[in-house]
């Protein structure tokens, strides 16, 4: 009983004396991962530029310069008409906003104000945003003196500009009456998380079904063979691979997946074990899915090819990368064994769901692990 | 030769891939504590009959008993006196060389210390032991050969198979594996033994049986095989071995 896990054991310690192995299945998914964290952990979610050409030069054109330079995120930077002209026309910049001559005094008096918005194409994704907000930030300032206009209005003539400003504070109107307030960076996290769950996912696959080209080279070089002449069973043998699979990528998504937490900070502790725990039930998956590819693979070049097929394939349409909304590619998504994983290892991650409600995912794991072992046992040769 | 001292007896084996008929109705038996020789051209079915006496492939035809147990039959059984050194060198290379024998000792029944023990001492025979950390990988043909022989030693095993145990090594290590060989014998062990040496098999071996094309074409001692060709038994093993199986060459 004990020799199937003596296997697994063995097999552990080759696959930490194979440099090139790690290197696949650990190194690379590590840097993934690095990069990754570069490209949205962190850093605020969002950060763009509005270029200005003021030729009001007023208080209330100033008020609005501060306003924008003060959305986080945003800069302001300013420009005579002549460089701004020359930069947009050199695609330097994509919009330019001209707040018009008289402005201050125009808007101060209740007169309709436009600024406009210089471009080039249709002004960038950036420029859109800039433009949304030097749209809301110069309301802001509209309603502001509406405001106070009413307020003076409805305390009669010949009242001192200080009490007017009291009356509008006790209105409300001394900041915006909505705000939106940045929380964590919610966004990039979910990115993570998808991420997180897409590498980890893909690269155990990988590397387990690669496991079928070491199987296919043990079968040409004989050491299965040499193992039918000692007393172990071919049932041992079987359990002994299968085992050896699966401790295999469960350390490796031990590993990766400590990485993941203790750099991006993107799990507590109870999620982590949580989603050790679960891939626990994917590496019996691929692994009993690794074992049915060696019994069709009688080359080492076919089972390396069927593993690279079988990862790419399962990993492309299971959303990994570019997850599917609607649609016929998220229907041909759950039939891949990626997606319930991920569906999974996402759910528990972001927090918004226990081991304990995966039992759908974690079913069809299980499901595909039996039927696979079943396959793979029918299909297994020493020779 | 039905009598107790029968430690192997194959009657009729048969064993054919696709088109070719690899081994044909062969029939002979070893006893306890002999050396027995197959000998053979390329291709003539040796280390296919080896692969069948050594329960890991299924005969056509035919029967072998090992220990007064079926190998088709009981191969459980079979397996817990067989040690078997395969022709190509089946070994993971990765794993040092102390590593392997553990593995397979402890795959052939021993316990932990023991299997250490038994590494140790079977990596001395070979004069490999201050190299036994080492990777296999790291190794050259010749000290590969001489780890591929003691892995199949693990279990001291009451019957042998060695199947052309020396290619590649070395007249040192060599003589050295006769010595072992001899001396294993003289502790109680039988052993079958197949080689493309001629002076080898001469010296080693009790009795040889020659196959050609399948079939067991010669059985005898070496001065009886030589008797064979020549009265006075003054030629040498190979003249034998050309004489019978032909000049020609084989796949
Ligand atoms: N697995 C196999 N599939 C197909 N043919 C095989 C297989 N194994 C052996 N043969 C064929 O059976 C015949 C006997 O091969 P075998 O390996 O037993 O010869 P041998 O006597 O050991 O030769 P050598 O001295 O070269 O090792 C050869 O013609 C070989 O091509
Ligand atoms: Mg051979």
């Amino acid at each position: 009983m004990l020799l199937p896990l003596f296997i697994a054991f063995t097999e552990l310690k080759r696959y930490l004396a194979d440099r090139v192995a790690l290197a696949f299945s650990l190194a690379l998914p590590i840097v993934m991962f690095a990069l990754m964290y570069g490209a949205f952990g962190g850093e605020p979610s969002f950060s763009a530029t509005a270029n200005f050409v003021d030729l009001d030069n007023g208080p209330l054109s100033r008020e609005l310069l501060d306003r924008v330079g003060a959305v986080e995120g945003m800069d302001v930077r300013l420009y005579d008409s002549n460089e701004a002209d020359q930069a947009l026309g050199r695609s330097r910049i994509l919009t330019a906003f001209v707040i018009p001559a008289g402005f201050s005094r125009d808007l101060e008096s209740g007169k309709p104000v436009s600024i406009s918005m210089r471009r080039r194409g249709h002004g960038g994704g950036e420029g859109q945003i800039a433009a949304a907000i030097v749209a809301a930030s110069a309301q802001e300032i509209a309603g502001g003196l509406q405001t106070r206009a009413s307020a003076a209005a409805a305390l009669g003539g010949g009242v001192s500009m200080e009490r007017i400003e009291a009356a509008v504070e006790k209105l409300g109107g001394g900041g915006p009456p909505v705000v939106v307030v940045e929380r964590g960076g919610e966004e990039s996290g979910n990115v993570l998380f998808g991420m997180v769950a897409g590498v980890l996912t893909m690269f155990l696959m990988f590397a387990v079904t690669l496991n079928a080209q070491s199987m296919v080279i043990e079968r040409l070089n004989g050491t299965l063979e040499r193992l039918m002449t000692t007393r172990l069973s071919v049932n041992q043998l079987f359990a002994g691979k299968f085992l050896a699979a699966t401790a295999r990528a469960a350390l490796q998504a031990l590993i990766l997946l400590s990485l993941a937490v203790a750099v991006m900070r993107i799990a507590g502790p109870i999620e982590f074990i949580q989603a050790v725990v679960f891939s626990l039930l994917f590496a019996a998956a691929v692994s009993s899915i690794g074992l049915v590819l060696a019994g069709f693979a009688r080359t080492r070049d076919q089972a390396t090819w069927g593993a690279v097929f079988l990862t790419m394939g399962m990993t492309i349409f299971s959303g990994a990368f570019v997850p599917f909304e609607s649609g016929p590619m998220e229907v041909i998504s759950r039939f891949t064994l990626n997606r319930p994983a991920m569906d999974a290892l996402h759910s528990i991650l972001s927090g918004s769901g226990g081991l304990a409600d995966q039992w759908l995912q974690a079913a069809i794991l299980a499901a595909v692990t039996l039927v696979g072992l079943a396959a793979a046992r029918a299909l297994f040769r020493t020779t | 030769m039905t009598t107790d001292k029968v430690f192997l007896s194959a009657s009729g084996l048969s064993k054919s891939f696709d088109s070719v008929q690899a081994v044909n109705d062969i029939s002979f038996s070893i006893e306890r504590q002999e050396i027995f020789g197959l000998l053979g051209p390329n291709g003539a079915g040796k280390t296919t009959t080896i692969r069948m006496l050594s329960t890991v492939l299924e005969p056509d035809a035919g029967d072998v008993e090992i220990g007064s147990r079926s190998a088709l039959r009981e191969a459980g059984e079979v397996r817990k006196i067989i040690g078997v050194c395969p022709q190509e060198i089946a070994l993971y290379e990765e794993l040092s060389a102390i590593d392997n024998l553990v593995f397979f000792g402890r795959m052939a029944g021993l316990g932990g210390k023991e299997a250490k023990e038994a590494a140790r001492a079977n990596l001395e025979l070979v004069g490999l032991l201050e190299r036994g950390r080492d990777a296999v990988r790291k190794f050259s043909g010749g000290m590969k050969r001489r780890v591929n022989i003691v892995v199949a030693l693990m279990s001291r095993p009451q019957l042998l198979f060695l199947d052309e145990p020396t290619v590649g090594i070395d007249p040192q290590s060599r003589n050295h594996i006769f010595d072992t060989v001899l001396g294993l014998r003289d502790e109680g062990m039988t052993v079958l033994y197949t080689t493309h040496y001629m002076e080898e098999a001469d010296r080693l071996c009790d009795r040889i049986g020659i196959i050609d094309g399948g079939s067991m074409i010669a059985l005898g001692s070496p001065d009886e095989l030589k008797a064979s060709l020549d009265q006075d038994g003054d030629v040498t093993l190979e003249e034998v071995f050309l004489n019978m199986t032909g000049r020609s060459l084989r796949d």
